[in-house]
């Protein structure tokens, strides 16, 4: 059955590349942008574009947050929340974010990959925690 | 709005260069190393989040994080209250505070090898001193090289030998620091000395604890030099804290990969249970 496959195949494909011309053939095939290909083969810190753009993340998070707090919301950010806490903004994106981490690590430990239903838990937690805590 | 001199800054900033180079570069190539593999050459795939689910899963990291806990779990309980009753001990003036304070301040001083390869030597049956005692003195079987307990009991003397003096220091600053008018008002209103202690140097002590129980804790929970120098992880395994299997993984091996997920693993352990002790401690004062 196999062999039948295999020799029903190999006409079409000899002639889908004889169509395509040889050009191509023994060529680097032309990739396209991949989040999950090193960024800077060269460099020592091994850089993809996701682990670059959580950083990004994480910093305009800090960014955005040390703004509001200077400018927008001088007096009167701190708030006593439904877990006793006194927090201020910046407290609330630490709690999420750690609390997000162990989300994710405990995800992992019990059930495992993929990590889409504790993405989801981890951003209604960060809802939570600025909303109430 | 209050105006505030802002110039403050600008003398943290060498500060925030240093840390920025000794503490986030790193960190930041730990978490690029924990989602790929290498095989060396700077060569790099992609893995994803297999190392996390790999590291949780393995028996070996649940068992030494396991050790790591019951390590720093008895450290703290026998430091701080060891540390507070030797403070409270301790003369407040006259000729004896300096020499207390030199003699324990003594074994901080001694580099963490130097602990590790000391105690070692001390500790060996027929060779050391504590080694021979207990066996051909005492007749208590007594071989940490052999026996885990033995060599649990002896790495947690070593550390509360070497590091009590930290949390007797800081109770100690925090002692001298209460005016004698609240011992003479205790003294009128016939406070026990338990009372004394629960309602005036309790409260005084405690920002110099809180700092001392965290320093102790993020010391205690990273642990590597001394009991590698003294047990090498051994017997067996029975001393392998998490800082060794790290170790152990990452240089041994050379698994970059699983070593940097693990270490991630431990970053975030340590912050959460900093941060949760520096909240419990710290919230009566908001």
């Amino acid at each position: 059955m196999r062999y039948l496959v295999l020799f029903l195949m190999l006409p079409g494909s000899a002639l889908a590349q004889a169509q395509a011309g040889w050009g191509n053939v023994g060529q680097q095939e032309e990739k396209g942008f991949s989040w999950t290909d090193p960024l800077w083969p060269d460099f020592w810190m091994a850089w993809t574009p996701a682990t670059l753009a959580v950083f990004i993340g994480i910093f305009s998070a800090i960014a955005v947050i040390g703004l509001l707090e200077g400018f927008r919301f001088r007096d009167g950010i701190e708030r006593k929340g439904c877990l006793g806490l006194t927090t201020t903004l910046g407290d609330r994106l630490f709690i999420s974010l750690l609390g997000s981490v162990f989300i994710f690590l405990a995800w992992l430990g019990f059930v495992g990959q993929p990590v889409w239903v504790p993405l989801f838990i981890a951003i209604g937690w960060g809802a939570f925690v600025f909303w109430k805590v | 709005m209050k105006t505030e001199n802002q110039r403050a800054w600008f003398f943290v900033l060498p500060v925030l260069f240093l840390v920025a180079f000794n503490a986030l570069v790193p960190m930041m190539t730990v978490v690029n190393y924990s989602v790929q593999e290498t095989f060396g050459n700077n060569q790099f795939f992609w893995q994803g989040l297999d190392w996390f689910e790999q590291i949780l899963r393995s028996d070996r990291f649940q068992a030494a994080l396991g050790r790591q806990f019951l390590f720093t779990g008895i450290i703290l309980a026998i430091e701080v209250p060891l540390g507070i009753i030797i403070a409270l001990s301790m003369p407040r003036k006259g000729f004896w505070v300096p020499v207390c304070l030199v003699l324990m301040a003594l074994p901080m001083l001694i580099p963490w090898n130097v602990v590790g390869a000391m105690w070692n030597i001390f500790a060996l049956p027929k060779i050391g001193m504590l080694g021979y005692f207990m066996n051909d003195v005492l007749g208590v079987n007594y071989d940490m090289t052999q026996d885990p307990l033995a060599a649990w009991i002896t790495i947690i003397v070593m550390d509360v030998w070497h590091w009590t003096s930290l949390v007797v220091l800081l109770c100690y600053a925090g002692l001298v620091s209460i005016p004698d008018a609240y011992y003479q008002a205790a003294k009128i209103d016939g406070a026990s000395a338990w009372s004394v202690f629960r309602y005036i140097q309790l409260p005084k002590m405690k920002t110099v604890l809180t700092i001392a129980i965290l320093l102790r804790f993020m010391d205690s929970f990273n642990i590597y030099t001394e009991p590698f120098v003294l047990t090498g992880g051994g017997p067996g395994n029975s001393t392998t804290l998490l800082s060794i299997d790290l170790v152990k993984i990452a240089l041994g091996q050379f698994d970059l990969g699983p070593a940097a997920a693990m270490s991630l693993i431990y970053f975030a352990i340590t912050l959460l249970v900093s941060w949760v002790f520096y909240v419990v401690m710290t919230k009566d004062d908001q």
